[in-house]
């Protein structure tokens, strides 16, 4: 006899508030449905509200962890309506603050996942390494969270001493080296807990259109850095990690890999830091009627925003942001069929959801 | 023969793509977008979003359909002359969600599917246009 477990929207085995009801046989979960839209805020409306400069700070606050990554969006879309273009230094300073929010996104992921394995010790060496990435974020921009860095033309801060950014990191790169990569790759722990749950195939992937480490986890090899590259990315060599198994190993494995890659982008982008200005400095702009589009790779996938404003208006007319957990969460139905029930706290916090990002 | 062409060629049109700010722009009649979504399947394109505008006065709405076709964003405009315009999430799941949501907030029905409450909790609010009835009503939505 099938029955119903609802998790959420309030469960102590998730970290933000979304339900799943699941339909289960004894300790088998046969289908789902979640249901999301308890973080809902209106802040495509409330963008429409606010002017050029608040509205930056508005889109700083649809994630607490790619905040940097929705203004930088947000940014090169109104780039498109006023004509400007980035100075070189601020487009290789864009790269290094997106890379070290994917380091502290995955880090921040690989903790959670840890801690729902049940290997406590590996969440609290990961959420240490965490704060060592904060405290370079904060040594750029001044800020742990919201880091205020992107502007129309440029970025508001300047790096002023990468020797020793570049110093930091490559201490952190030998730190997750030497205790989080092993782990994730080779420990029998991490393989046992992970290894063959919460499947999706190519074919599901493709089917549901899922991005960023789901979709290369599931064989899908896209990356908007190498398919579709934005700021400082053409002048970065990196590869792209793509593992076909799809399941939760394999994005844990995705995952740990690319922390390495980025580790590898910010060594060539600090190295290389162009000289010159960091933004254009212009402060007053005449925004062209018309609707522009932007898209960067966030930690958790494809972010795109449409931004559509009227000639000499103060306001844009229209925002429409799509997250990546908005792209990927319907295919947590597929991972949690057939699973055991006691799989899916894991299984759903593999694919890093985050539902402040995809209520808006 | 390009990508682009391919996709004029299944759907059975002439009109070019215009490229503006990297996206290949393709203006179609509403009744396409199935042929549309057919035609991207068949080219494993990626589906991306749909963006919904309501447009001054009487004059409708406007949607937007984003797909990705390696690295390439295409960009399909359909003007809505009433309120609605046929599903596509039988053809392409990924557009479940957003279908939903455009449903929810601008009140745009999609013909041929069911809904269910996605970012709203209140049912009663289904279907409606939030704009206009926040705009014009000092009842609690």
């Amino acid at each position: 006899m099938s029955y119903k477990i609802p998790m959420g929207p309030y469960h102590p085995a998730l970290e933000e508030p979304y339900k799943l009801d699941m339909i289960c046989e004894g300790e088998t979960v046969l289908d789902a449905k979640l249901h999301i839209g308890f973080n809902f805020r209106g802040i495509e409306h409330l963008a429409e509200t606010r002017n050029h400069i608040q509205a930056i700070a508005l889109m700083e606050r649809v994630c607490g962890i790619c905040s940097f990554i929705h203004t930088l969006t947000f940014c090169r879309a109104m780039e498109g309506l006023t004509d400007q273009t980035p100075p070189p230094r601020a487009q290789y300073i864009r790269v290094i603050m997106a890379e070290l929010e994917r380091l502290h996104s995955h880090v921040l992921w690989a903790g959670i996942a840890a801690k729902l394995m049940g290997f406590k010790t590996m969440f609290m060496t990961c959420f240490e390494i965490r704060e060592k990435v904060m405290d370079i974020l904060a040594a750029i921009s001044g800020n742990r969270v919201n880091y205020s860095m992107n502007r129309i033309g440029g970025v508001n801060r300047d790096i002023t001493d990468p020797q020793s950014i570049l110093s930091m990191v490559e201490k952190l790169e030998g730190e997750m080296a030497r205790t989080v990569i092993p782990i994730f790759t080779t420990s029998r722990t991490a393989r046992s807990r992970c290894a063959g749950i919460g499947v999706l195939t190519k074919e599901q992937a493709i089917s549901c259109a899922v991005v960023g480490p789901v979709a290369r986890a599931s064989g899908v090899g896209q990356d908007l850095r190498k398919d579709a590259p934005y700021a400082a990315y053409p002048e970065m060599e990196f590869d792209v990690p793509v593992v076909p198994d799809g399941d939760v190993r394999a994005r844990l494995l995705v995952r740990a890999l690319e922390i390495m890659e980025s580790c590898k982008i910010l060594r060539q982008a600090l190295a290389k830091l162009p000289p010159g200005e960091f933004h254009t400095g212009d402060d007053k702009f005449n925004f062209i009627t018309g609707i522009s589009t932007a898209r960067v790779e966030a930690p958790r996938g494809e972010v795109m925003y449409s931004v559509s404003w009227k000639e000499g208006s103060r306001n844009p007319a229209r925002v429409h942001v799509r997250t990546p957990t908005f792209a990927v969460m319907p295919a947590i139905r597929w991972m949690v069929k057939g699973a055991r029930l006691a799989d899916t706290p894991l299984i759903q916090a593999s694919i890093d959801p985050c539902y402040s990002c995809t209520d808006r | 023969m390009s990508s682009l062409e391919t996709i004029q060629r299944k759907l059975g049109i002439s009109v070019s793509f215009v490229e503006m700010g990297g996206v290949h722009w393709l203006a179609l009649d509403a009744s396409k977008v199935r042929e549309l979504a057919q035609a991207m399947n068949e080219i494993y394109a990626r589906f991306i979003t749909i963006t919904a505008y309501q447009l001054p006065k009487d004059e409708g709405f406007r949607l937007e359909y984003h797909w990705d076709l390696n690295g390439q964003l295409l960009g399909f405009s359909f003007q809505l002359a009433g309120k609605s315009i046929e599903s596509i999430f039988d053809l392409t799941e990924a557009a479940d969600w957003i279908e939903r949501e455009i449903h929810e907030e601008y009140g745009i029905d999609f013909t041929g599917r069911e809904y269910e409450p996605l970012l709203l909790r209140q049912g009663e609010t289904m279907g409606v246009n939030l704009r206009e009835a926040v705009a014009t009503s000092q009842e609690k939505i």
